[in-house]
């Protein structure tokens, strides 16, 4: 447990990397963003720690969102998704839990809240939990997910995108985030990625395609790494 | 700037959105007091229920708002590395929790009452942090809810950055018991006037 990223130093996130808030076109943050700025604290012990064997409460290895079963195979641009959970030293997070979740190829999520009159995929769930290996990497195999408009009434597109949720080992460093697909074109009219100011943050929301020919003939490779918050002050000998 | 490594910039944070998959929660996810579902709960420190509503502007209810709780032990110990008590924390207690809120704007959480600690920066009361995250917060929103009547408030370093008149939005109140079990309840209202607003903290 000693060496679980135990990361000793929190600095403010830099400038132009938090969302600007609240988002034009986006009306739920015009109603949920607290309207007063948050009282800036040092990062305490109860800060600075978090559950170090999370996936004993949340199991882990649920990284197959293409497949439903013998023979049924999700409808849609079968990829695969992996990179490496690191910190601000870019030491991989071991241990770390993500979760992903995400539309199917029409842009329909299977949840209540999704009312579209777009397709489900009986062979598709959409989600999954893995722990990130000794190297902080982590792997899903998936479907590309379809675009989908945004119900309000000046509508605009979701591209497509993949949702993260990354437990990592403080509760500093837990991050909740999204993944874009490089070439896009709804990615420049996407209200919450161009939330952020920052262009270079922006672009590292988008995954890299790896090349066709290191991946084969099976399916479509993408990279997408993530930096939760926190290093250690003294950086290792 | 004496660093080995050129620091790599944090991955910016987004909404979790409206579809958090449901599927993602068991029962238990909201028990503090177990490790894991089938693990018995902590047998050290008081049992607590804590009940409590999330609602946005015009005091309406958030429904499918996602709240994570992280704490200490009964004893003020964190089973992490950067506590220099880690090794006699609870090893039975998780500390950490995630509940949804419900068609009401409804979260609840199983848990212990916490114990204070001391540390470099000063000491710190009894508190539980609280996260929530849902369709229209593009930022995580955190606070920190302390228990009323307790002593070492007077002393807390994150409660003394507070004006006094905020201090009170932080304390849980008393709500009898449920079965057997003292509860607790801390609304969270998101955005308001400055007198509705819980406050919520940045590190």
């Amino acid at each position: 447990m000693e060496g679980f990223g135990a990361a000793d130093r929190f600095d403010p996130w830099p400038k132009g990397l938090e969302p600007a808030v609240p988002v034009a076109g986006y009306p739920n943050t015009w109603t949920h963003t607290p309207a007063g700025a948050p009282f800036r604290r040092p990062a305490t012990r109860t800060e600075a720690t978090g559950p170090l064997e999370l996936w004993r409460k949340l199991p882990c290895g649920d990284d197959n969102l293409a497949v439903a079963g013998p023979g049924r195979l999700a409808q849609g641009q079968l990829i695969r998704v992996s990179g490496r959970i690191l910190d601000e030293a870019a030491r991989p997070v071991a241990g770390a839990v993500v979760e992903l979740w995400q539309a199917n190829a029409a842009g329909r999520y299977l949840h209540p809240i999704d009312q579209r009159d777009a397709p489900l995929d009986p062979n598709f769930i959409g989600n999954g939990r893995v722990r990130t290996d000794a190297a902080g990497r982590y792997a899903f195999f998936t479907v590309k997910p379809g675009a989908y408009p945004v119900p309000v009434p000046a509508t605009w597109w979701r591209p497509p995108h993949v949702h993260f949720s990354v437990l990592g080992p403080a509760s500093l460093s837990r991050l909740v985030t999204q993944m874009y697909f490089p070439g896009d074109p709804l990615n420049a009219f996407d209200r919450i990625l161009q939330s952020v100011p920052d262009e270079a943050a922006r672009a590292r929301l988008v995954a890299r395609q790896l090349h066709p020919a290191e991946v084969g003939d099976g399916w479509l490779g993408f990279v997408h790494d993530i930096v939760l918050r926190g290093r250690h002050a003294t950086p290792p000998a | 700037m004496n660093r080995a490594v050129a620091p790599l910039p944090p991955t910016s944070q987004h909404t979790i959105g409206p579809f958090f998959p449901a599927t993602f929660f068991r029962p238990g996810d909201n028990d503090l007091t177990r490790i894991a579902a089938d693990a018995a709960p902590t047998t050290r420190g008081e049992t607590l229920l804590l009940r409590g509503t999330i609602t946005r502007e015009g005091g309406e209810a958030c429904v499918n708002m996602i709240v994570e709780a992280w704490q200490a032990d009964a004893a003020g110990r964190f089973r992490h590395p950067r506590d220099p008590g880690w090794r006699e924390a609870d090893p039975d207690f998780c500390g950490w929790g995630r509940a949804a809120t419900d068609a009401e704007g409804r979260y609840e959480f199983r848990t212990v009452r916490p114990g204070g600690y001391a540390e470099a920066g000063g000491q710190r009361a009894p508190h539980i942090n609280l996260t929530v995250m849902g369709a229209g917060l593009m930022r995580r929103v955190t606070t920190t809810l302390y228990f009323p009547g307790e002593a070492a408030n007077a002393q807390d370093a994150v409660l003394l950055l507070l004006p006094p008149e905020r201090r009170g939005r932080l304390m849980a109140a008393a709500a009898g018991e449920a079965a057997g079990v003292k509860l607790l309840r801390f609304d969270i209202r998101l955005r308001g006037t400055p007198e509705e607003e819980t406050p919520f903290f940045v590190e």
